[in-house]
């Protein structure tokens, strides 16, 4: 702690004093919880990734950048990377879209809006697992209510096995996702929504514009900074998934699902190869940054003009 | 509205159906997982939306099959634990950074660089942690990660409430004399209390519904969450879908119960907090 107290704005140096104490003991916590959750993680990772390292017994030997290396050549890593990229930006952007058009339909209802967002939380609060679970009970092959629909109304002769399909299981997994949470996306937008002024909309309203023209060319510049921090958040959380791919495909078919969280949590839990996880979860760490900054940028862009 | 020039008729026809299609696509998997729960195994594999002939029997059946009840009360425990330990280190942090301005910037800065990493991160090196500290497959243990797991959440949502109390009000509290943590519990904590309890809620669901760090730091029927047990169900070779359902539906029903109760708080945490 500090044994000075600085510019003695605030009264006596007792009362600086006294200020910077509760300053501490009130933010040390945190610190403390956050350079255990992630602080420390990183520190343990980047050792584990130059070392040969298993579950069982870490720290055998250092072997420089050999887990990197095999990581980038040896494994499915690169291409897990890509489809947690394309998964992120897809299912951010679809959700987006639906939810945008969903808060504004909201946002018009005068009656009963309420109780029509507490239907729409629900997928929210369901746990991940159990979502993976409902949706493999609608699409699965045998008594799938999908394919039953589909079978009765004759459009299939035979069902169709959305999970073990190399080019439906994907998307099958981002419907599941696009569930659960376009929901937030609905809320969050339906709240920037609310805070549009009415005054500018009302006057082009007065200059004889469309409710929809008004919509594009007045409405959605003024928030289009906030919908791209909301962007920017889905995709920061898309980047996580794990559970869905978890409970509804465990990667499969193949690679076909395989994305990096799910190869990283194999190649740790499953093979037990620690050292090559840790260099694969640091580059994976590296990718997300790297992904997101653009959209940070791009969003302090529009913030600044405004 | 005052709108001079009123939408068209297929405007309005358009977002009706819309509307209607997103209602029913939110709706159905939860109406199907509950009608499947009454679903014989025969009715199953017919893939109706309703049960053919109802049966009550999966739910004792699957509670036989699995703990579910004892993995919801672990579940349910591992949540309310975790909470406690957020809002005890989050709130005065949030109160400090906010109001006193201790680490204006370090602080949220920290916090969002330790929301953006993936948790598979931190899920390794816990691993070793929690193994070190004698609390793997433990109840307490498992809430301790959860409750550091979530304390850039409950910082971000708590941040919002207590940049709305007016400066003059805890200055006003200083200049009277009274200390900052005396302030904190006695004038703030009161006028934030909404806030507290959204976060709360908030931070109580995410816990409950985590998976990747329940399925690799609890294991024994003792400590093993809901979420952890109903992906074991998976890896059956003979899925019972009727069991499944009604074990997986019981599981959402604490989860439910918040929303519907608090719903108000929910909707006010979860937007207030992430747009400001």
């Amino acid at each position: 702690m500090m044994a000075t107290p600085p510019a003695a704005s605030f009264g006596s140096d007792r009362g600086a004093n006294q200020r910077k104490r509760a300053e501490w003991s009130m933010t040390l916590p945190l610190m403390a919880g956050l350079a255990i959750f992630a602080g420390y993680p990183l520190v343990y990772l980047v050792l584990l990734a130059f070392s040969r390292s298993d579950l069982g017994q870490q720290f055998q030997g250092f072997v420089g950048l050999e887990n990197f290396d095999w990581a980038l050549s040896g494994t499915n890593f690169s291409g897990s990377v890509g489809h947690a990229i394309l998964f992120a930006l897809i299912v951010s952007l679809v959700q987006l879209a639906l939810g945008l058009y969903l808060a504004v339909i909201l946002s018009k209802i005068v009656r009963g809006g309420r109780w029509l967002r507490t239907i729409v939380l629900l997928p929210l609060m369901t746990p991940p697992v159990m979502v993976g679970i409902a949706w493999k009970l609608i699409l699965n092959p045998s008594g799938g209510w999908l394919n039953g629909i589909l079978l009765r109304t004759g459009l299939i002769d035979d069902p169709i096995s959305f999970f073990g399909n190399h080019d439906l299981a994907f998307p099958a997994i981002m419907l599941a996702d696009t569930w659960q949470w376009t929901p937030l996306i609905v809320n969050l937008c339906f709240a920037i929504l609310q805070g549009v002024p009415h005054d500018v909309e009302e006057a082009a309203a007065l200059d004889g514009a469309y409710p929809k023209r008004i919509f594009w060319t007045v409405t959605l510049p003024m928030i289009a900074p906030a919908l791209l921090s909301v962007y920017l958040l889905r995709v920061i959380m898309a980047l996580k998934t794990f559970d869905l791919v978890y409970t509804l495909t465990f990667g499969g078919p193949g690679n076909a699902t395989n994305i990096a969280t799910f190869e990283i949590w194999k190649t740790a839990l499953r093979e037990f190869d620690v050292g090559l996880a840790a260099a694969q979860t640091l580059m994976f760490a590296i990718t997300v940054s790297v992904v997101t900054l653009p959209i940070v940028l791009l969003h302090n862009h529009l913030e600044k003009r405004r | 509205m005052t709108a001079s020039v009123q939408d068209t008729r297929t405007d309005r026809l358009i977002r009706f159906g819309f509307l209607a299609a997103m209602l029913i696509f939110f709706a159905l998997p939860i109406v199907y997982l509950f009608s499947t729960s009454f679903k014989t195994p025969d009715d199953v594999l017919q893939g109706r939306l309703l049960p053919e002939a109802a049966t009550l029997k999966n739910y004792p059946n699957a509670f036989a099959h699995v703990p579910v009840l004892r993995m919801i009360w672990n579940s349910v425990a591992v949540a309310l634990l975790s909470g406690v330990i957020t809002l005890v280190i989050a709130v005065p942090a949030t109160y400090a950074t906010i109001k006193l301005g201790a680490f204006r910037r370090t602080v949220p800065n920290i916090t969002l660089a330790s929301y953006a990493a993936p948790p598979i991160i931190a899920l390794i090196p816990l691993f070793y942690l929690l193994q070190t500290a004698q609390l793997m497959d433990s109840i307490p243990g498992l809430a301790l990660v959860h409750g550091l797991m979530n304390l850039p959440v409950a910082f971000w949502l708590l941040k919002s409430f207590v940049s709305d109390i007016p400066a003059e009000i805890d200055e006003a509290a200083w200049i009277d004399g009274a200390g900052y943590w005396h302030t904190l519990f006695a004038v703030i904590l009161p006028l934030i209390f909404p806030g507290i309890l959204a976060t709360a809620l908030i931070c109580i669901i995410l816990s409950y519904n985590e998976f990747l760090f329940a399925s690799a730091l609890t294991f024994s029927e003792a400590s093993r969450t809901i979420t952890v047990g109903m992906s074991l169900f998976q890896g059956e070779r003979l899925v019972n879908f009727g069991q499944m359902a009604a074990a997986s539906f019981t599981g959402m029903v604490p989860i439910y119960l918040i929303a519907f109760l608090f719903q108000k708080h929910l909707v006010g945490g979860l937007t207030q907090g992430s747009i400001k």
